[in-house]
């Protein structure tokens, strides 16, 4: 009989760290599993190594996250970095977790759980995204934080607050940036201004957010109102094309970076059977979450970005709650001190998010990303096309797990995580429906590859 | 290989020896692999199973699985996962190995 963990949390980032010290100062026996190789998440990736020009370069934001990873490092939790978790289900004791460690299938077994498994970010499926040149703009911020590694020259290409910061660490380091395309839909002002409300009650943020953006403005060659970026180039990235109020205009360059803010990592929760929704004002599907992390399938929480995106900030406060409750649940009198504080969190996180309001809207993706070129590629791994994905869906098809079978969009490597968000678009485009009414693709293990002598060895326990 | 479009912002970072496609190359000890052949101006590290496009990392953070490359005989690793160790030995699948 294997050990059974009263608490696992599954990511290292602010809402998993946040959650495992507060359950384990409770004295719960806790585990944390993580894919990277240090705590931080992706947001504070990499913290406990970085120093000198790397630290001034990420900035203050990127620094504060330091006394959260000391309490982290000093919990009395157990700690597995780069386990690649490939698949998890209800067990009679809770949940049974499985990882790849150092290329061996561990079996973890816990009675309650945490996915705290962050964001990725949203597909931008734009012609030519697929060659060589073309990266995302959260990659070249791991590039910077893990490896010190910066680009000579970059176009940086999209909307939100992330294209932003990295505009402003690569200036403080020296990168040539050749140009800013911002897709951010004029409309999005008049559609955002009524949550400039929403906005003043977090003064600091918005005021960070207004001066970050006026700087690039000034600083970088910034073009506003482009839609239909192409990337250029036969084999290579050699050059970029956009549209700017009619009319087409012609970049060249080797590197482009591009971003549309972020989304939720939902694989693992739809792999439990926890219920999704279509969140309309941040685009994407997310779980159905309760303030302390609750959600439809007892004894499972979600924290942080995985839930609802909502930055750093909000994750360590959601992380917080999540252990806390936790720690509580079966304790029938809280003392008061607990009570308030819960209290206090709750309303600080609604508060919060009710802020992000303002982001959401002002950096919603513009319409034309969501009807690519009939020679876009859509599904990377399978190589499947905008053309042939909108020609299925106009046969009717009854959604895009359907048209994965007919296509074989979404049936690679990367499991749909790339295109699974743009079929969905594609479907309800062509068939004029709802994004509500379409269901996401089916999650099924292995969450990530796991080849045959892997998966054939003895499961070690 | 072309020439590298990526620089290091440490200029004193301790060197790691790696193999890359047979060659031996001094790399800055703190880079991911797929940082490492990005260093080396490896831009292309796969062609495309289906197409036979070339591909290169694209979101560093394990979750588009464009950057699979062999690192010690074990095929299909995302390379932006791993560090570099010494005497590593890489192979990117621009020729051959269907990866």
């Amino acid at each position: 009989m294997n050990k059974v963990y009263d608490y696992l949390v599954i990511g290292a980032g602010p809402a998993g760290m946040a959650a495992a010290i507060e359950a384990s100062n409770s004295g719960l026996c806790v585990l944390v599993l993580d894919q990277a190789a240090s705590a931080g998440g992706q947001i504070y990736r990499n913290l406990g190594q970085i120093g000198g020009q790397q630290a001034k370069v990420l900035g203050p934001d990127y620094l504060s996250g330091k006394p959260l990873l000391a309490q982290f490092m000093a919990a009395n939790c157990d700690y597995q970095s780069m386990a690649q978790l490939w698949h998890i289900e209800a067990h009679e004791q809770g949940f049974m977790v499985v990882a790849l460690v150092r290329g061996k299938s561990i079996t973890y077994v816990t009675s309650h759980l945490l996915l705290a498994n962050g964001a990725m970010e949203r597909p931008m499926a734009i012609a030519g995204w697929h060659k060589p040149g073309v990266m995302t703009a959260g990659a070249g911020q791991i590039l910077l934080k893990t490896s010190a590694l910066l680009p000579k020259q970059v176009v940086l290409a999209g909307s939100g607050p992330l294209l932003l910061l990295l505009a402003q660490q690569y200036r403080a380091a020296g990168v040539t940036i050749t140009a800013f395309l911002d897709t951010t839909p004029k409309a999005n002002y008049w559609y955002a201004l009524p949550w400039l409300v929403a906005g003043l009650t977090t003064p600091k943020q918005l005021f960070k957010g207004l001066w970050l953006t006026l700087v690039q403005r000034i600083k970088t060659p910034y073009i506003t109102g482009i839609s239909h970026i192409k990337v250029l180039g036969e084999e290579c990235v050699a050059g970029v094309s956009y549209t700017v109020a009619g009319k087409v205009y012609e970049i060249a360059c080797n590197l482009i970076m591009l971003h549309q803010g972020l989304i939720p990592e939902t694989q693992m929760a739809q792999l439990l059977g926890c219920a999704q929704v279509w969140s309309e004002t941040q685009q994407c599907w997310q779980a159905q979450v309760g303030v302390a992390g609750q959600t439809s399938v007892p004894g499972l929480q979600i924290a942080g970005d995985a839930g609802t995106i909502g930055g750093a900030y909000v994750a360590q406060s959601e992380g917080r709650l999540a252990g806390m409750t936790r720690a509580s649940s079966g304790v029938a009198a809280l003392s008061l001190q607990k009570r308030l504080t819960i209290l206090r969190l709750s309303l600080r996180v609604k508060q919060l998010h009710w802020a992000r309001g303002l982001v959401d809207r002002l950096y919603r993706p513009a319409d034309w990303l969501h009807a690519p070129t009939s020679e876009t590629i859509v599904c990377r791994c399978e190589q499947v096309t905008a053309g042939a994905i909108t020609a299925i869906a106009s046969t009717g098809c009854a959604g895009v797990n359907q048209l994965k079978g007919f296509t074989r969009a979404g049936m690679g490597a990367c499991q749909g995580r790339q295109c699974g968000l743009n079929l969905a678009y594609l479907v309800a485009h062509t068939q004029q429906r709802a994004m509500s009414e379409v269901e996401p693709l089916t999650i099924r293990p292995p969450l990530s590859p796991i080849n045959l002598g892997q998966l054939s060895r003895r499961p070690e326990l | 290989m072309t020439d590298s479009l990526f620089s290091c912002l440490i200029k004193d970072s301790p060197q790691c020896p790696i193999v890359v496609n047979g060659v031996e190359h001094q790399v800055p000890a703190q880079l991911s692999v797929a940082a490492a052949l990005l260093y080396l101006g490896n831009l292309a590290i796969r062609k495309h199973p289906v197409s036979g496009e070339a591909r290169a990392p694209f979101c560093h953070m394990g979750v588009c699985f464009e950057c699979l490359v062999s690192i010690d005989g074990q095929h299909k690793r995302r390379a932006c996962l791993h560090q570099v160790a010494p005497h590593m030995c890489i192979d990117t699948a621009m020729v051959g190995v269907n990866l």
